[in-house]
């Protein structure tokens, strides 16, 4: 594992993180720890009327929640993170508590934003912009995949502007991650599929990335390891604790991971096409994965031997082939968890991948990828074999 | 040779980014408005108050550059704010300014892809600090 003599990195990784089954009964004591007297809970309709997660939750921190915000739509919104925001300082609340997937997290990190600073979520728009912690956050996600329970980062459509605003902070880290992989049972197998196939891209790009790092890839190593042991056996055995507990340890590490390293066009790629055509982003990730990596095959083969090696790939031969029989086992991986290999699968027309590759050029992500990416033409044979879906 | 930070500097700095043909290239389709950066206070070297640059950016061209008060910088839609000792990396190339803002050595006011879409021009502007002749106070 070799790294330039002129590196530097940060690693930050201050939420505390509780692991078990049943673990949901130690939020009441986090928020104790944290001084949170009084709550809001955050969560989604969907959790709250079709599950017992949000009911489990709410038992559990008792009479401290004095509010419960449940209008997050699937994309978190500037309109619905200053409703709640306003909602919770109405009722007096000090401190957050998230129950839910990525939509839900970042739209509690944006009221925690706002129940420290006040005025309009725009106002604090930027990246490392807060000068002190937003309020207290405890985390429960019930998908194990975003890893948004240890990411300093926070994406929140503006439906007004037709833009996303990205918010990239130590301040919104959240206190404490709760992982009970009980809360995580009751997805169904294809969000189970895709949400996985997410923390597996967390990984992935962290270990592609130019601001990797070795603590990042330490994370993002075992991450790797982990999903593939335990995500087939979570699609296909629902009620698995115990792998439903690697798969949620799994994306913590690689949020972690990334959180510090950084994503590359993997990620570029998810969120133009998820911009555009509303593909799921875990789902994008997944299918983008192999053509991203037959794309960067030469720009890191050290690190993809290393990747083969956690995702159970023979590491030898030459870099096309490492990288192509990489490619080619993470594409046979989600095709084995009933997901589809190709954009042309999921919506995406064809004639709109000269437009999405111009789109690529314009996501942050981008900077980071292994191999430098200048241009739409150099981009466009990686959407179009993205689109196809080759294995 | 001037002192960092101070309006002399900052008329240098509008001279050299005007002479570097690579940021007349990178910022090229620039229209995204004022990029103001803040140096905090460090009042043991004689910085006494922030100080703010303004730097009025517009399709490869610095049209105007002037020192202002930190409230004033805060008002430009990109703003940039780091410590006197997270500046000085910066001018002397030892500090990339987006991995800074990546790693919290520097704060960012604004949309991050909206800047990191001009990493040329980001990386000429840096280069052009770099050709100011500049003195640090606590050197």
């Amino acid at each position: 594992m070799s790294y330039d003599a002129d590196s530097t990195f940060v690693f930050a990784f201050p939420t505390r993180v509780i692991y078990g089954a049943g673990a949901v009964s130690e939020s009441s004591l986090e928020c104790d720890r944290l001084g949170m007297d009084k709550v809001v809970l955050v969560s989604d309709r969907v959790l709250a009327e079709k599950t017992d997660v949000v009911a489990q939750v709410r038992k559990a921190l008792g009479r401290r929640v004095v509010l419960e915000f449940l209008d997050v739509p699937p994309d978190s919104s500037v309109a619905a993170v200053e409703a709640g925001a306003a909602k919770a300082q109405a009722a007096g609340a000090t401190g957050v508590v998230s129950v839910g997937g990525g939509s839900v997290i970042d739209t509690a990190k944006g009221i925690a934003i706002l129940l420290r600073e006040g005025g309009s979520l725009r106002d604090h728009e930027g990246f490392q912009n807060l000068t002190r912690k937003a309020a207290p956050h405890v985390v429960l996600p019930t998908t194990a995949g975003t890893g948004s329970e240890v990411t300093y980062v926070a994406v929140i459509k503006d439906v007004e502007a037709h833009r996303k605003l990205l918010f990239g902070d130590y301040n919104i880290l959240p206190d404490s991650a709760i992982l009970d992989p009980l809360l995580t049972v009751g997805l169904p197998a294809h969000l189970t599929a895709a949400t996985g196939m997410d923390a597996l891209s967390h990984a992935l790009e962290a270990m592609h990335s130019l601001q990797r790092q070795p603590i990042a890839d330490g994370l993002a190593l075992r991450a790797i390891h982990e999903v593939r042991a335990a995500l087939p056996t979570c699609v296909k055995t629902p009620g698995d604790v115990a792998a439903r507990g690697r798969q949620l340890v799994a994306s913590t590490m690689a949020g972690a991971a990334f959180s510090n390293a950084q994503v590359g066009l993997v990620h570029a790629i998810a969120h133009t096409v998820g911009a555009r055509f509303g593909v799921h982003h875990g789902l994008a990730n997944s299918i983008a994965m192999p053509a991203v990596v037959r794309f960067n095959a030469l720009a890191c083969p050290d690190q993809y031997r290393q990747v083969a090696e956690a995702f159970g790939v023979d590491p030898s031969g030459s870099d096309e082939a490492l990288a192509d029989r990489l490619a080619g086992a993470i594409y046979a991986f989600a095709k084995s968890l009933g997901l589809p290999g190709g954009f042309k699968d999921v919506g995406v027309p064809r004639e709109a991948l000269g437009e999405l590759a111009e789109a690529t050029l314009f996501d942050g992500s981008v900077i980071y990828n292994a191999r430098p990416v200048i241009s739409a033409e150099e981009v466009l044979p990686v959407w179009e074999a993205a689109w196809q879906g080759e294995g | 040779m001037a002192r960092f930070p101070s309006a002399e500097w900052v008329t240098l700095y509008q001279d050299a980014i005007n002479g570097n043909p690579a940021y007349k290239v990178g910022g090229a389709n620039w229209d995204k408005g004022v990029v103001a950066l803040i140096c905090k206070a460090k009042p043991d070297v004689g910085l006494e108050e922030d100080a703010g640059i303004w730097l009025d950016l517009h399709k490869g061209v610095c049209r105007e550059a002037r020192l202002v008060t930190s409230a004033e910088a805060l008002k430009a839609p990109f703003c940039i704010t780091g410590e006197y000792a997270r500046w000085k990396q910066v001018i002397r190339k030892e500090l990339d300014p987006i991995t800074g803002m990546l790693q919290g050595k520097l704060r960012l006011k604004g949309d991050l892809p909206t800047i990191v879409r001009f990493v040329d021009a980001s990386k000429a502007l840096v280069e052009s600090a770099g050709r100011v002749a500049t003195e640090f106070p606590d050197d």
